[in-house]
């Protein structure tokens, strides 16, 4: 499984990377330039600078050599200038020093050869910041004749270098960094964009799960179309397998429940001549028989939560037909059924299986009923409420217990409302749904029955 | 009582009709719908029995076709389909009651009554017309509270007429009604008959229960429910 799992995530991940990767490099590599280019301009200078001095050294009358500040760069006696210069003879004594260094000292580790010159970088001392100093041996021949060493020095300071460079750093990563995140942002948004369709795929699966929607819509960029008819496909050959599956069934019981029905009546003829007790035995055996085959394919009939729903059912019709239906069939009973229906309840899943649920529920009821029922059914947060209660003597204790026991098959004993109730129990489980068996307002049982979304 | 039976199964069309026979109805018969709806259309039939999954016209056309044609006599529906939605759909159609197979025979036969009192205008499986009281249930006729003893022939002529109480029922009707075969019948039959069972009703002649119209048939006389307890 890896750890990162959304598309999304993943390019931005990767891509954010890149760009830091690519940006310390490229940080690395203009400092290193730019720097580069500081250390040629400081040469330049020192260069410029110390050629200056050897051209204005002027010889004493002692006979030594020195500079007249007057004709020097004037940066060379301003104090803190950043321009520092000294000239040495043979024994390392300053012949001359520049106003600029007031009482420090350039130091010099190794005296140069005549005619060689060498850079060195002096760390900061006694008041003067980091220096780059170039030194230069020089044989310097008097006019009268005779030929004395000396070391001439000339130091710039690093501080203006370095604040520059700071500078280009900061702002080199400052730009950086906005164009790293500029193109985050907007390659977040692209994928959006970009991803917008997939995730409208993803959506529209999930209706078409809990039954909002029948099939995906095919109405997206050219590389999904494929994809969706490909699902649509899949829906399309699932639902038919399932229709196959039910006709199948259905038909199985049309085939096993006539001839039980002609063993039953012939039985019936022919139990007056038989052994005694020998019809009522079969009699029993052909009643288990019918039990368990009414109630194994009313069951399996049952679609439930399918994954593959259909368009949201409206509740009311339903009930509607099944009262008119009962009422006829019960029309010596002179049954009064009152209906409090919410008007825009619906039901998410299969109307056989609806059906199912308010027939057994209502023909309970009407069944064991004085003269009354009430069917309420309310919307709730995520799905329906339906209740079906009656002014009957309400449902025994043992079937009421029998009917919740886990596992509890109602098609092996119980007579009555058992096997209704147990078929109504299990196709509401197939909807994740729960059934409540309690007291009616008018004096008999009612049970109720809340259904969610199939699959949720 | 006349019925028509609509089954295609063989072996049930065959139990059932020896059941019903033995049950006092004279039946007719059909093996597929198109059968079926000829003589549903063309007997004075009391009942039908019809069985959804049928060849040929499907049991829910057969029930439609007729309700379309006029024909107001209860219609129970057989069906091994058992789903609530074909039940709806049955009753919609215009069918009064449904039987799912496999069905007990006595359960088919109290629905069969029921919807045959339900048409002659009785709600309760007891018919009582002032002192004769018959349970159609138990098959017991008393008079005054009295048990009293018929024949099979003379309880199914009772009940026809009780069933029909206040309507005139011509012998052609009490005829095609209670007798299996379609043969004429000598219409003495009927005479004697009548006569027996006013005998054994009112062997004092005190309150002449079968009323003769002549040239026009039998009335069951006497008033629908029990007579006001005299004072």
């Amino acid at each position: 499984m890896p750890i990162v799992r959304s598309l999304r995530a993943r390019v931005v991940l990767w891509v954010s990377v890149a760009l830091t990767l690519l940006l310390a490099v490229t940080i690395v590599g203009l400092d290193t330039a730019f720097r580069g280019s500081t250390d040629r301009a400081v040469a330049e200078l020192l260069q410029a600078q110390l050629l200056g001095l050897i051209a204005l050294a002027e010889e004493t009358s002692e006979g030594n050599l020195t500079l007249r500040d007057e004709n020097l760069n004037p940066q060379f006696s301003l104090t803190d200038s950043g321009i520092y210069g000294t000239v040495w003879d043979a024994d390392g004594v300053p012949t001359w020093r520049s106003a600029s260094l007031l009482d420090s000292d350039l130091a010099v580790q190794r005296w140069p050869a005549p005619g060689e010159q060498y850079h060195v970088r002096l760390a900061p001392h006694s008041g003067l910041p980091e220096l780059e100093m170039l030194v230069m041996g020089v044989t310097w021949e008097f006019a009268e004749g005779y030929v004395l060493p000396y070391t001439f020095g000339v130091a710039v300071s690093m501080e203006p270098y370095a604040t520059r460079q700071a500078a280009f750093r900061r702002n080199l990563t400052g730009w950086f960094v906005g164009v790293t995140v500029t193109l985050v942002l907007v390659l977040a948004g692209l994928l959006r964009f970009v991803l917008r369709p997939l995730r409208r795929l993803e959506s529209e699966v999930r209706e078409v799960e809990v039954g909002e929607r029948s099939r995906l819509s095919t109405e997206l960029p050219t590389e999904l179309v494929g994809l969706a008819g490909n699902l649509n496909t899949l829906i399309d050959t699932e639902r038919r397998r399932l229709t196959r599956y039910r006709h199948t069934l259905d038909d199985l019981a049309h085939s096993l429940k006539t001839p039980l029905a002609a063993l039953r009546t012939l039985l019936a003829e022919t139990r007056s001549g038989g052994a005694p007790g020998q019809g009522e035995a079969f009699a029993r055996e052909l009643d288990r028989m019918d039990q368990r085959v009414s109630y194994q394919l009313r069951r399996a009939r049952a679609g439930g939560a399918t994954g593959f729903g259909v368009e949201p059912l409206p509740i009311e019709p339903i009930v509607h037909d099944l009262v008119t239906t009962l009422d006829k069939v019960y029309r010596d009973k002179g049954v009064s059924c009152e209906l409090e229906i919410a008007p825009r309840a619906v039901f998410r899943g299969d109307a056989g299986d609806l059906s199912e649920i308010l027939g057994n529920l209502l023909d309970n009821a009407y069944k064991y009923c004085k003269r009354s029922v009430l069917v309420t059914v309310a919307t709730t947060a995520d799905g329906v409420d339906i209740r079906v209660g009656d002014d009957g003597p309400g449902i025994s204790a043992a079937i009421t217990a029998r009917l919740f026991e886990r596992g509890a098959r109602a098609d092996e004993s119980v007579p009555g409302q058992g096997i209704g109730l147990a078929v109504v129990r299990e196709t509401v489980e197939l909807y994740h749904g729960a059934l409540t068996v309690g007291r009616s307002a008018l004096g008999g049982a009612e049970i109720g029955v809340s259904l969610g979304r199939a699959g949720a | 009582m006349r019925l028509l039976l609509v089954e295609d199964d063989q072996s049930l069309n065959r139990a059932l009709v020896a059941q019903l026979g033995e049950a006092g109805y004279k039946v007719d018969t059909a093996l597929d719908g198109r059968e079926g709806l000829y003589l549903a259309k063309e007997y004075a039939i009391d009942l039908a029995i019809v069985d959804l999954g049928l060849p040929g016209v499907s049991g829910l056309d057969l029930i439609r076709t007729l309700r379309t044609d006029g024909k107001d006599y209860p219609i129970l529906v057989l069906t091994a389909r058992d789903r609530w939605q074909d039940k709806v759909a049955a009753l919609k159609l215009g069918a009064d009651d449904y039987v799912v197979k496999p069905f007990h025979v006595e359960e088919l036969l109290a629905r069969v009554d029921a919807l045959l009192r339900r048409a002659g205008g009785w709600a309760q499986s007891e018919l009582v017309c002032g002192p004769v009281a018959l349970d159609t249930r138990s098959q017991v006729v008393a008079v005054n509270g009295q048990p009293l003893e018929l024949t099979t022939f003379e309880y199914r002529l009772l009940e026809y007429l009780m069933v029909h109480a206040g309507e005139v029922l011509s012998k052609a009707q009490i005829t095609e009604a209670l007798y299996d075969q379609d043969f004429e019948r000598d219409s003495n039959v009927i005479e004697v008959f009548i006569g027996r069972l006013r005998r054994k009703l009112d062997p004092e002649g005190k309150f002449q229960p079968i009323e003769t119209l002549r040239g026009r048939g039998y009335r069951m006389a006497l008033e629908r429910g029990a007579p006001a307890p005299q004072a």
